[in-house]
């Protein structure tokens, strides 16, 4: 199964095939949790108690349901605290009475997100390229700080929860959690070496797409899930700025635009390759949405 | 009767410059060779010049529809070459919808060797659809300034920004010598212009400039443009934070621009900043400056970055004074 996923092409048939896919395995595991739950050789508990009662729902979550639902919480380091992806200079520079806050191309991070999913071999020279194109001295700063910060929640909350859905999924088993923070974040003192012309790698960004799989998310439901958090994110920072209230901010992002806009860049960014990953780069907007983003891959992976 | 030389090699479009350097630190071309539509051109080497001028040229000064230029460079070690243009390289709308004009280049610099490469800006027309590549390997010294900057169009024409797409992607490589180490990639700068229907924004793409008439990226890396990067920095965090207030009175700020040279040229630049429309930042990326900027018309962008690099000066003393022809 997990070579049918990792064969997996790059177009659309594919990943409906792949969606199927990942929904089945979803519903597979829930199917043999709840058998596990039912035999006898397992201590009676609430949700056993719960099993036999005709009076429960016909569907439970399944386990890419709730990881879908903790990675759209805005409670997570997902630098929307760090970076406003250019908002705030844009606003005291000039301001806008435009109804779409957030920046007018998709995060540059998005195809990066969608490769990291169809090939998490690369994810590591993904996250180097993704590096590379981070042009944005906030950004980068806010792309170390809160990738450090994931990658700790990683370590210390997600990893127990991610080993056992990966091996039940069959998938690659993950690297050791200090492996992967001196892979991604080398020695700061060879960082700083002049004549070291590539600094090891800083957020660990793509990281995310390893956790999504075994989580059973599905493609398109990633990047949904991806540019909502930046939207998200991107309108927090105009509340906090006091360009508009909560109750407008929550209007926005439940309207059918944001809904149809979103949807538009997923369908844009599908077939975007990482190195054509663009925007307008007007020094003020310059890695508008890289960074906070490039950890929300990397959250998005958790 | 069987045709005795060997088939042509050349393809349109391709062009082909080496630098060497010469006895005594001069810079000179090994060879330089071009086809129609590019147009390559070298004053002759004075033994004084501190690098080998070379004007990238179009005929007719611009690319039509469906034009492609394949540039390659390869300068060798501690030779040093400066790239300028003649004016702005303006894209014309395709004959044929749909035919993208392209500009590719593709520059290697070995150790000590340097590339200043100040052209002027791109052009593009409206109902223009173009794309430019611009990938440069870069030996552990060698040095590198690379200035790409876009216009909003024929502004006499009451063109802004009404171009179809533009898409401009530099790319700077830190070449490995131990051989089986793949090359690096230190910077990936993408800038996209989408005009098109296909944006997924929903407002024209002149409302998303934000009044900028040009913008431009410029990129330094390597021991000769050191100090340029430094300096480009430390003016970068000495700006006035934005949407900060000077709550200084006029005796205050009077005796403030009575301080040293570099402080009162800082102030009327800032000045002028305000008054152009001026916004830029700096930033230092894997070993790399990178520096971003827009302004409200052309000259004033053109009169911006001039106006940094006279003021640092170590442009003009390491390339000299017609590397700089199309800042001034």
């Amino acid at each position: 199964m997990s070579s049918q996923i990792r064969d997996e092409g790059h177009d659309e048939d594919t990943a409906e095939v792949e969606a199927e896919i990942a929904d089945l395995e979803a519903r597979l595991k829930a199917a043999k949790e709840r058998l596990s739950r039912s035999s006898p050789s397992n201590p009676p508990s609430a949700s056993n108690n719960n099993d036999n009662n005709l009076t429960r729902p016909p569907s439970s979550p399944t386990s890419s349901q709730h990881f879908l639902l903790l990675l759209s919480d805005s409670a997570l380091p997902l630098g929307s605290f760090a970076f406003s992806s250019g908002l705030d200079p844009g606003r005291l520079s000039r301001p806008t009475s435009s109804p779409y806050p957030f920046p007018p191309t998709p995060p540059p991070p998005s195809p990066f997100v969608l490769a990291a999913y169809r090939d998490p071999a690369a994810v590591a020279d993904l996250d180097d390229q993704l590096d590379a194109a981070i042009i944005c001295t906030v950004g980068r700063r806010a792309s170390i700080a809160q990738g450090r910060a994931l990658l700790g929640i990683w370590e210390r909350s997600f990893v127990s929860s991610s080993s056992s859905s990966a091996s039940s999924a069959g998938a690659a088993p993950v690297a050791a959690p200090e492996e992967l923070f001196h892979f991604f974040c080398g020695d700061s003192n060879d960082r700083n070496r002049p004549s070291n012309p590539a600094p090891r790698l800083r957020a660990p960004r793509p990281l995310i797409r390893r956790r999504v799989r075994p989580a059973g998310l599905t493609l398109p439901q990633t990047a949904y899930v991806f540019l909502l958090s930046h939207a998200k994110a991107v309108i927090s920072a105009a509340v906090r700025s006091g360009l508009f209230g909560t109750y407008q901010a929550q209007r926005m992002l439940a309207s059918p635009e944001t809904q149809a806009l979103i949807t538009a860049m997923v369908a844009r960014e599908w077939d975007t390759a990482p190195e054509d990953a663009g925007r307008a780069s007007l020094p003020w907007t310059c890695g508008s949405g890289g960074t906070s983003c490039c950890i929300r891959v990397f959250l998005t992976a958790s | 009767m069987i045709f005795p030389f060997p088939k042509s090699a050349s393809a349109a479009g391709e062009g082909h410059i080496v630098v060497k350097l010469l006895p005594h630190d001069v810079s000179a071309l090994e060879s330089i060779t071009y086809q129609y539509p590019l147009k390559l051109i070298s004053p002759t080497v004075k033994a004084t010049q501190r690098s080998v001028v070379v004007f990238l040229l179009s005929y007719g000064g611009g690319l039509v529809g469906g034009d492609q230029v394949n540039l390659k460079i390869d300068i060798q070690p501690f030779a040093r070459l400066s790239i300028v243009t003649q004016g702005h390289t303006k894209i014309f709308k395709p004959a044929i919808p749909g035919t993208i004009t392209r500009q590719q280049l593709s520059v290697n610099i070995q150790d000590g060797a340097a590339l200043c490469l100040l052209p002027d800006p791109v052009q593009p027309f409206e109902g223009s659809l173009y794309e430019q590549t611009q990938v440069f390997h870069l030996n552990g010294s060698a040095s590198l300034c690379l200035l790409d900057w876009v216009t909003h169009g024929r502004a006499a024409r009451g063109e802004n920004w009404d171009l179809l797409k533009w898409t401009g992607r530099n790319e700077i490589w830190f070449k490995n010598q131990d051989t089986g180490l793949k090359d690096r990639l230190l910077v990936r700068d993408t800038v996209l212009l989408d005009g098109t229907s296909e944006s997924a924004h929903p407002m024209p793409l002149r409302e998303t400039m934000h009044g900028h008439a040009i913008f431009g990226t410029l990129i330094l890396r390597g021991p000769l443009t050191q100090s340029l990067g430094e300096f480009f920095l430390a003016e970068f965090s000495a700006l006035p934070r934005m949407g900060a207030k000077d709550f200084r009175t006029a005796a205050e700020k009077e005796k403030g621009t009575r301080q040293c040279a570099l402080e009162r040229w800082r102030t009327s630049r800032i000045q002028q900043e305000a008054q152009d429309g001026v916004l830029w930042s700096a930033a230092n990326v894997r070993s790399c400056v990178i520096i971003k900027f827009g302004a409200a018309t052309v000259e004033a962008g053109r009169d911006w970055i001039d106006s940094m690099l006279a003021q640092e000066g170590s442009l003009r003393q390491n390339f000299g004074e017609d590397a700089l022809l199309c800042v001034r």
